[in-house]
């Protein structure tokens, strides 16, 4: 895993200097992995990887529009 | 004129010059199919509307319950799975239940369809009663909600306290990709020092209580840790790689985030079937206890007008031979 150097505890590790959290990071990891299986337990392994959901933030007691997040998880 | 407004204004009934020609004009027709020989029962055929509707809705209620049923065999295996991804962080840190913090984000998990009972019901209360223990001088509690049926009631009385509704999630089948997608979400837009998952946690078909699970921010690990006690042995541990210890907690934090966050959605699930079979059950046996009442009454209709029928017919008849 490259983690920094430790020659500074002040360093951090690449993925979270580009503004990534742990889960976003594992989440990548896991869909690189998932890619390198042969079929059929390909197709089996991307159909445990759909998100779909919507979003809506809230303001001062009011909804604002929802955003959709449907794709497939890494973008 | 006159007294009829007053018996309006006495009884409350709303009688209308339109109705009374109406209800007029039905007793007319029925005088006529009478004179033309045909059978009119009094208010069975209402009756047999009625039972008609009654054993629709008994099929329907039927067939929700097996559905929930097959359902929830699967998602069973699933929740009894996930277990096992959160259990090692409450053996390393505890749970954080009674920790005492500034800024408390409550995250309701419910479902997005209803006919499930009193879980969502139960689960947006245990919610209030958390925002009520926490709340104090210079605290806030904001609310995250999972699920439609949790927000239309929560919007009732915290509208302003709420950062983030999710609505949609269960149109897949639940993976943990999703719901890691959603936990960085949440992470990504709300600030936290603790957060309290409220969820129904599925023990079996009839058993769903509520639960909460904390995850605290890394901040207020490192804070109690430095307190002693359970999460004080932390220091005990020694860190591989060249990570501080505030680093690993983070992502610590993080990924037990996701792990519980998983594991919530997944009983919430679990519950949400369990509970939509037993009122699926509840609702086909009160159907067929209807419908049990109502073939009484309507025998008994039945029976009764028969009954004058002939009695007209022997009078009528002895009358012309007497």
């Amino acid at each position: 895993m490259a983690t920094a150097a430790g020659s500074s505890s002040a360093a951090v590790p690449f993925w979270r200097a580009a503004g990534m959290t742990y889960i976003t990071y594992s989440n990548i990891c896991a869909s690189l992995v998932r890619g390198c299986l042969k079929e059929p337990y390909k197709s089996e392994a991307a159909s445990r990887e759909k998100v779909h959901f919507a979003v809506t933030k809230w303001v001062s007691g009011k909804p604002e529009k929802p955003t959709i997040r449907s794709d497939s998880p890494e973008d | 004129m006159a007294t009829v407004n007053e018996k309006q204004r006495t009884t409350g009934l709303k009688t209308s010059a339109f109705t009374k020609t109406v209800v007029r004009g039905k007793a007319a027709v029925r005088i006529m199919e009478k004179r033309k020989g045909e059978r009119v029962f009094n208010g069975s055929d209402k009756i047999r509307n009625r039972m008609k509707s009654v054993r629709n809705i008994q099929k329907i209620t039927k067939a929700m319950k097996m559905v929930a049923a097959s359902k929830l065999r699967g998602v069973q295996t699933k929740t009894e799975n996930s277990r096992g991804l959160w259990q090692p962080f409450v053996a390393l840190l505890g749970d954080g239940f009674s920790v005492d913090v500034k800024k408390n984000v409550v995250i309701t998990v419910s479902s997005d369809k209803g006919l499930c009972g009193g879980i969502n019901s139960t689960s947006v209360k245990v919610s209030k009663a958390l925002t009520r223990v926490y709340s104090g001088p210079e605290k806030e509690t904001k609310y995250v909600v999972l699920g439609e049926k949790g927000k239309a009631q929560l919007v009732r009385d915290s509208k302003n306290r709420i950062e983030l509704t999710i609505s949609e999630l269960q149109k897949n089948p639940l993976n943990y990709t999703q719901v890691a997608v959603l936990a960085d979400d949440i992470l990504k837009n709300v600030e936290f020092d603790a957060l309290r998952i409220v969820f129904n946690k599925f023990h079996s078909v009839v058993s769903f209580p509520p639960t909460v699970s904390t995850i605290l921010s890394p901040e207020i690990v490192e804070k109690e840790s430095e307190a002693g006690g359970r999460l004080g042995d932390l220091d005990l541990y020694e860190i591989e790689g060249g990570e501080t210890k505030s680093e690993v907690l983070q992502n610590l934090s993080e990924f037990q985030f996701s792990c519980v966050l998983f594991n919530a959605v997944l009983e919430n699930g679990c519950s949400e079937l369990g509970a939509r079979m037993s009122a699926m059950d509840s609702s086909s046996k009160n159907a067929g206890e209807m419908l049990d009442r109502l073939t009484l009454t309507y025998n008994r209709t039945r029976q009764a007008s028969i009954t004058t029928e002939l009695i007209e017919i022997i009078s009528g008849a002895s009358a012309l031979e007497g």
